[in-house]
């Protein structure tokens, strides 16, 4: 004998519904992502070899450059949606939490706009 | 056995701060936690106050913290807490009232949130008689019927700890027994007070109180296939 599966009217995904999956997906890439990451620059490159040059051979391919691109942009999203969350938990003001989520909102993309403009610009010579 | 019992007290009415009070006690090791206070009760001090009304592990009145664990007082033995120093608090995150009595008024507030009744218009069925259900069907909700409201789930969560709005997993554990019960044509309904910010999405999968759940209900497992319905709007 089996149950039946049956089909409601789900409620209308709001932005906790969706942050939810966000935490979920970004997770499933961030494992990649980072394990590459760290094998990558801690087992075969190893951290006393990483310089300057380093960086400018690497970022030379622009398919380092979107791996690393993403790799920041997930992996900060992750943990500032993360803070967020927990801070939820702490603050429980509307105001507060719209000071709040707009605070961590502007330093994701203050970071992410540093890590943009680094990844963009790419490695140059200092004169 | 000899025991040393530390009970937290709080007499309101006595103006005195809340404190602990020690009895240094002979025990069986076969007696219960209940048991303990009991004998306290009887024979040093008649004012401890606490909740007890079955002490078979059914009714859910005397969840408390035992040595820093959320139990029912009636179904725990002094020697399965393998210590001769036993500590008994009152469950955290609700007003203490008085010693180990809490106010449990907001947990069944969110308990009634997520209206824990089962609801069907539909015409009854032709023959007059039962909504049938297969057993198949029946188990798909078979372990969130063994709730007994005793609040040692909710008053476990760290989530509910930091925000007593967050339903908790008693009211998740009692919208689950209705949403996947195959006769009940109101899970939408419960579905979006359990989408809201103080619900499901607050859990965050501390497994406490699948821990300390004295029925051993899947807890986490039930809140998470409700998080699934939200997002799916599929009841398997």
């Amino acid at each position: 004998m089996t149950t039946n599966t049956r089909t409601i009217q789900k409620p209308k995904p709001n932005f906790e519904t969706k942050s939810w999956m966000f935490m979920r997906y970004s997770a499933i890439l961030l494992i990649p992502l980072v394990f590459g990451h760290l094998i990558l620059q801690d087992v075969i490159v190893g951290v006393h070899r990483i310089d300057l040059d380093y960086v400018a051979i690497r970022w030379a391919s622009i398919g380092w450059r979107i791996y690393d691109a993403l790799l920041l942009a997930f992996a900060f999203a992750h943990g500032v949606n993360g803070i967020r969350q927990v801070l939820n938990d702490f603050i429980q003001s509307d105001r507060g939490r719209k000071i709040m989520h707009w605070g961590l909102f502007l330093l994701w993309l203050i970071v992410t706009a540093i890590g943009a403009i680094a990844l963009i610009g790419g490695v140059r010579p200092i004169s | 056995m000899q025991i040393k019992l530390k009970v937290f007290r709080y007499l309101p009415h006595t103006g005195k701060k809340p404190h602990y009070d020690t009895y240094e006690m002979e025990v069986d090791p076969n007696d219960r936690v209940l048991d303990v206070l009991e004998q306290v009760r009887a024979d040093s001090d008649p004012s401890l106050g606490y909740r007890r009304s079955c002490a078979h592990g059914v009714c859910g009145s005397d969840a408390m913290r035992i040595n820093g664990r959320n139990m029912l007082a009636c179904k725990v033995l002094v020697k399965d807490l393998n210590s001769t120093q036993i500590t008994v608090e009152p469950i955290l995150g609700l007003k203490v009232l008085r010693d180990l009595i809490v106010d449990m008024e907001p947990f069944f507030d969110h308990f009634r949130s997520v209206m824990p009744y089962f609801v069907n218009d539909d015409p009854i069925p032709e023959d007059g008689k039962e909504r049938l259900q297969s057993p198949a069907q029946r188990d798909r909700f078979d372990d969130t019927t063994k709730c007994i409201l005793c609040a040692a789930c909710t008053t476990s969560c760290p989530s509910f700890w930091a925000n007593g709005k967050y339903v908790g997993p008693a009211a998740i554990v009692n919208a689950h027994r209705f949403i996947f019960d195959s006769r009940d044509t109101a899970a939408a309904e419960r579905l979006e007070v359990l989408n809201e910010d103080s619900g499901v999405w607050r859990c965050r999968t501390a497994f406490n109180c699948t821990e300390a759940c004295p029925r051993d209900i899947e807890i986490t497992k039930a809140i998470a296939e409700v998080k699934q319905v939200i997002y799916s709007g599929k009841i398997e």
